[in-house]
């Protein structure tokens, strides 16, 4: 949150909408996720110790990733969730109150015999 | 840019101090303007003393200072005291001129005054750049005396109160004294313009003896004594406000310092100056002596003090330092100097007794106007600025780390060591604090305000400063930063529009059910799963089943075109195959097939009998006279062995079909139709098997066909009871037995009375049965009924009668149930389950009542043997009895002539009428065969015969007497001897034309086949024999063939009996 203060001096012009190559657009953020997933969590066993340094691991990865596809002045929240698989009924959901125009999001599953992955990233768009 | 971090509390701080201080100064104003206008008045007066007031600017300096002179020396009766606060007065003189030149300046500014503002900008440009730093040294200057102003405030009320209770003339002329310096100075600065300050401020130097020099001159030790009071009381008080006066007291101590060190030289280089001076100079000296040893002293007593309140001195000194080298500019510093300098003369004052001469003095006073005016230029400057200054304590912090730094640099004189040392000890004490934990930094910066001005005595709390320092850095970052996001965010917010989304799923893992669970966890025990499955699925394992064949087909009820059915031939095939399905009415079909399997199977039967000689059954019976061929009914059957034909029946309309009723078998043959009789109906020219074999359990005495058609069988038994069989039923609904390689069909019956109409039934043994054609009936009656068409196609309108041998007669009607229940019905008891016909009681007839006259029934009850149904009229009916007569009855108990028909000669007596027969062509006359052997001719009208053969069989009884059929004259008779007679009437009407003899068995009944309808001349008698053979003659031609207007002939016969 500290970063973008030099480019917003007072007397400057908002852009209100991304360029258009520049917009976050989910599939492409899926795909992303989706290769760092099966590259990161193909042959993982359930660890409940291990699993919260590998969530941080993925999520950091994910952002990073996003980060060079270059959707210029979006700032991005990468959650990553994982959880084991037990055969319980898991139900997640997401609501945000953002500008529909130029906000999105992105959302992967990946599971194995021991887990799932659920990662939802979500870009918003700084003016 | 610190400053607005503090701003709120600060400045209300300041707010507040400063409010109290434009009240203090607003009341001193406006007591000083009620001030000037009593001066005013005074004024008035005192123009008598002093001429023309307003004119009077420079020339009259020095009346306007004798005056004063005057005045002081008046001043100088009154109390030291009251000298004491005249000194402080002097200062504060000073000040309220400030505040009072302040509202001037106000005033000024508002005016635009074009001087003043020449004179700011002058000032500005003086100072050129560093104005900035400047106006904030001044501002904490200012702010000091402020403090102090505000100290001093209540002091002053007090001692003007205190004034004014003295002598209002007094505080009047010092008022007035007031208000010329202020003339003065404003008509000074018109005047001298730019006149150098410092050439001022130094020429007239020697000259700035005061007004009050005189007495101070005199008092002067006690003014001494009184400053020192002064001084440590305000030192004492000065440390209990020192968050206010702390700062501004020691600038003073500085100052003061400051000219300690320079203003002895001063002293020194204006001593020659002052060699003119009058014989004070002595005094003077010698108080300078002392003064000097006496400030030396302080000095001493404040670096003690410095000393034990370390780091307070020091920061003031740096402070003071820092101010100092601030103005580095050599201008700058000039001013500053004449600054100090005028800040030390005026306090200077009391000791420098330099000369009390009258230009000395003029010029004096001149100088000292200039140095207000000093002070003023510079305050005029702060108050520029007045409105931005609320922030000066940051600034303060800010200028810290330079003045540090500075500090060896400006004030070497001071012990360096000590600096040093204190140094280091701020600089151990500052990393301390950025070792420390930012969030105690930001409690402390939190409590630092406070602290700063409740403990300063202490000044513990200047570490703090440094701390404080750096987290206010931080927020004033921190809340720049928000500002500038708040900013944004309002700009923002007005172009976009934020809205809720939609809730996204980001996963729904639904609960694996048990089996999965299952699977799940013993899969990975080293198990295996095999499938097994349909086609259905069709996974991509192997199929287990075999696939399924399957070919398409439709039909379409009803079939109303030629395409019923169809589809393709196989699943592959798309074509369609229609099977093309002929129209065809089964119904039609139906009846072809039966009457052509008929035909076809005759045909058969005489073409095996043609080449199979051992079925040619005619040769065989050749030997009788009578007949020109003859063939036996097979009854060479298994079922049929050792039984035999008590009765034949032929049907009236299908003259071919024949029935047969076979008794018991004498011994036992066939298990289970051993206790049965059988019936079998014949067709007479397929006689190698009866068409049907029907069986009962009771012996059947009496049978006969339906009428109209050869479908229904009834029969009457031993029991009483009727039996019905109908022969169109299905044949699996019957036994079925295999005999000699031959399905038999043993039809039990349809129907039977037995049991169920008990109260209507027969009670004795049924003797005869007789179907009521009203067919035969209609025709007669042609004309009558149109509806009988249509009761004959139902085949089913027709009455049973049946007659037992107490002459009870019932009529029955044979009725076709619509609906079959082949689970047997409820109501009709008597109804094989499945089968379509029953019998319904329709009335009884009681004939011994009425048929017989009472002489017969007084001796017997006659015994009826057998009835028979005109043909032409079937109401009327002839009953045969046991007592020789025979009866005449109607169905519907008509009375009718003549009641019964007699023998000729003699009453009743016991002679069985065995046989009666009506004439086959319609004819009303009837032959009766008696057990005596007589046989008589009746016609219907009369009751005598008429005529009578008695001995034509030797006394044999008649068993069986039947017209021919296909010639109304001839008649067959057949007597208990086997023989068998033939009459022809036309040709002999005393005796039989032929008699034949059959001996080989004995005949026990007979019966006449025959087709009226045809003129082929096949005229046959069929012979039960004893031992079951069932012989059938066909007689000679010239007794068979009918011959021309027989019936006439007979007629004219008739007539000739009569």
């Amino acid at each position: 949150m500290e970063e973008p203060l030099g480019l917003a001096s007072p007397g400057d012009t908002y852009s209100l909408r991304p360029a258009f190559r520049h917009r976050f657009r989910s599939s492409i953020v899926k795909e992303c996720i989706h290769a760092i997933l099966k590259e990161n969590l193909a042959n993982v066993q359930y660890n409940p110790e291990e699993t919260p340094q590998l969530t941080r691991s993925l999520s950091d990865a994910i952002k990073d990733r996003l980060k060079e596809e270059g959707f210029h002045r979006y700032k991005m929240v990468v959650q990553v969730v994982i959880g084991e698989q037990r055969g319980e009924g898991v139900n997640m959901a997401a609501r945000c109150f953002w500008d529909a125009d130029t906000d999105n999001y992105a959302q992967d599953v990946f599971m194995n015999d021991s887990l799932f992955c659920v990662v939802a990233a979500f870009g918003c768009f700084y003016y | 840019m610190d400053t607005e971090k503090r701003r709120t509390k600060e400045d209300t701080w300041k707010s507040d101090e400063l409010k109290k201080h434009l009240r203090v100064s607003q009341s001193d104003s406006q007591s000083e303007d009620k001030k000037q206008k009593e001066k005013k008045l005074q004024r008035d007066r005192e123009t008598q003393d002093m001429v023309d007031y307003k004119g009077y600017v420079h020339k009259d300096q020095d009346k306007d200072r004798g005056e004063a002179k005057e005045r002081k020396g008046e001043r100088e009766r009154f109390k030291s005291s009251e000298r004491d606060r005249d000194k402080l007065r002097e200062r504060e003189r000073g000040k309220d001129h400030r505040e009072r030149e302040r509202e001037k300046f106000k005033e000024k500014i508002q005016e635009k005054d074009a001087e003043k503002a020449k004179h700011i900008t002058r000032k500005d440009k003086e100072k050129g750049s560093e104005k900035e730093k400047d106006r904030k040294y001044r501002r904490d200057d200012q702010k000091q005396m402020l403090k102090q102003n505000n100290l001093r405030t209540h002091g002053e009320k007090d001692k003007e109160q205190h004034r004014r209770r003295e002598s209002k003339d007094q505080l009047e002329q010092a008022n007035v004294r007031d208000e010329v310096k202020e003339r003065r100075h404003t008509e000074r600065k018109a005047k001298e313009g730019k006149k150098s300050e410092r050439k001022n401020s130094v020429g007239e130097f020697l000259t700035m003896k005061d007004e009050g020099s005189g007495h101070r001159h005199k008092s002067h030790r006690d003014q001494e004594l009184n400053k020192d009071r002064e001084r440590s009381q305000r030192d004492k008080r000065e440390h209990q406000h020192l968050v206010r006066a702390g700062k501004e007291r020691p600038s003073k101590q500085r100052s003061h310092e400051l000219f300690v060190k320079d203003g002895e030289e001063k002293c020194v280089s204006r001593r020659p100056k002052e060699g003119f001076s009058t014989e004070d100079r002595e005094r003077q000296k010698r108080e300078n002596n002392e003064k000097r040893q006496r400030e030396e002293n302080e000095r001493k007593k404040r670096d003690l003090k410095n000393s034990e309140h370390n780091k307070q001195g020091k920061s003031l000194r740096e402070e003071e330092t820092s101010h100092q080298y601030e103005r580095s500019a050599t201008d700058k510093r000039k001013s500053n100097e004449a600054e100090k300098k005028a800040d030390t003369r005026q306090r200077q004052n009391p000791g420098d007794h330099v000369s009390t001469g009258k230009p000395m003095q003029r010029q004096k006073s001149e100088e000292e106007l200039e140095i207000i005016d000093n002070y003023l230029t510079n305050y005029e400057d702060d108050f520029e600025d007045y409105e931005d200054d609320f922030d000066d304590d940051e600034e303060d912090n800010d200028n810290e780390d330079r003045d540090s730094e500075e500090k060896l640099r400006e004030i070497p004189i001071s012990k360096k060591s000590e600096i040093e040392e204190i140094q280091r000890a701020i600089n151990a004490e500052n990393e301390r604090i950025n070792i420390m934990p930012p969030k105690k930094m930001q409690k402390e910066h939190e409590k630092e305000p406070k602290m700063e001005r409740q403990d300063s005595p202490a000044r513990g709390s200047l570490c703090r400063m440094f701390m404080d320092f750096e987290a206010a850095n931080q927020r004033q970052t921190n809340r720049n930063m928000a500002s500038i996001q708040k900013k944004r965010s309002s700009e923002l917010l007005r172009l976009i529009d934020l809205d809720f989304s939609v809730s996204f799923s980001l996963l729904d893992l639904p609960p694996v059910n048990e089996y999965d669970m299952y699977i799940r966890n013993f899969g990975k025990t080293n198990t295996k799963q095999a499938y097994v499955q349909c086609n259905e699925d069709n996974l991509e394992r192997d199929v287990q089943t075999d696939e399924i064949e399957t070919l398409e087909k439709w039909t379409q009820h009803p079939g109303d075109s030629v395409l019923v059915s169809g589809g393709p031939r196989r699943s592959n095939d798309v074509s369609i195959d229609v099977a093309v399905t002929p129209r065809i009415d089964s119904q039609r079909l139906t009846n072809f097939l039966r009457s052509a399997c008929q035909v076809i199977a005759v045909l058969l039967e005489e073409d095996r009998g043609a080449t199979q000689p051992r079925w040619n059954l005619r040769s065989r019976q050749t030997s009788l006279s009578i007949s020109d061929s003859c063939f036996q009914l097979n009854t060479n059957l298994l079922f049929l062995h050792g039984r035999k034909v008590f009765c034949l029946h032929v049907s009236q309309v299908q003259r071919q079909a024949l029935l047969s009723v076979h008794g018991l078998p004498e011994k036992p043959s066939v298990i289970q139709l051993d206790r049965k009789y059988i019936i079998c109906v014949w067709n007479v020219w397929q006689p190698s098997s009866p068409q049907k074999v029907l069986v009962c359990e009771a012996e059947v005495t009496c049978c006969c066909f339906s009428p109209s058609k050869a479908t229904l069988v009834f029969a009457g038994t031993m029991d009483g009871s009727l039996v019905v069989w109908d022969l169109r039923e299905d044949s699996r609904m019957h036994l079925c037995m295999k005999l000699n390689e031959t399905d038999w069909i043993f039809r039990a019956p349809t129907f039977s009375t037995d049991g169920v109409l008990s109260s209507l039934n027969h009670s004795c043994p049924v003797v005869a049965i007789e179907s009521i054609s009203t067919s035969i009936y209609k025709k007669q009656n042609y004309e009558l009924s149109h509806l009988s068409s249509q009761e004959e196609m139902s085949g089913l309108s027709f009455q049973i009668a049946s007659m037992d041998e107490n002459g009870t007669l019932n009529l029955w009607v044979a009725v076709e149930l619509q609906k079959v229940d082949l689970a047997g019905s409820q109501s009709d008891l008597g109804l094989i389950p499945g089968g379509k016909v029953k019998l319904v009681h329709s009335s009884t007839l009681q004939l011994n009542n009425s048929l017989f006259p009472k002489a017969i029934l007084c001796l017997t009850t006659p015994q009826t043997l057998n009835i028979k149904f005109l043909p032409s009229n079937p109401n009327h009916f002839i009953v045969g009895t046991d007592v020789g007569v025979v009866s005449h009855g109607t169905r519907h108990d008509l009375r009718v002539l003549p009641k019964l028909f007699k023998p000729q000669q003699g009453g009743p007596r016991s002679v069985r009428a065995n046989a009666v027969d009506f004439s086959p062509l319609g004819k009303p006359i009837f032959l009766v065969g008696c057990s005596d052997g007589s046989i008589r001719l009746h016609q219907m009208t009369s009751e005598h015969p008429l005529i009578q053969w008695n001995d034509s069989t030797n006394g044999q009884p008649v068993i069986a007497l039947q017209w021919a059929l296909t010639r109304p004259a001839v008649f067959f008779v057949l007597d208990a001897s086997s023989s068998v007679y033939i009459w022809d009437l036309l040709e002999n009407d005393l005796c039989p034309v032929a008699k034949q003899i059959i001996q080989s068995d004995k005949v026990m009944t007979m019966v006449v086949l025959g087709e009226p309808e045809k003129t082929n001349g096949l005229l046959g008698i069929a012979l039960a024999k004893q031992s079951g053979i069932i012989d059938i003659q066909y007689v000679k031609k010239k007794w068979a063939l009918p011959q021309s207007e027989e019936s006439e002939k007979l007629q004219l016969l008739l007539q000739q009996f009569l």
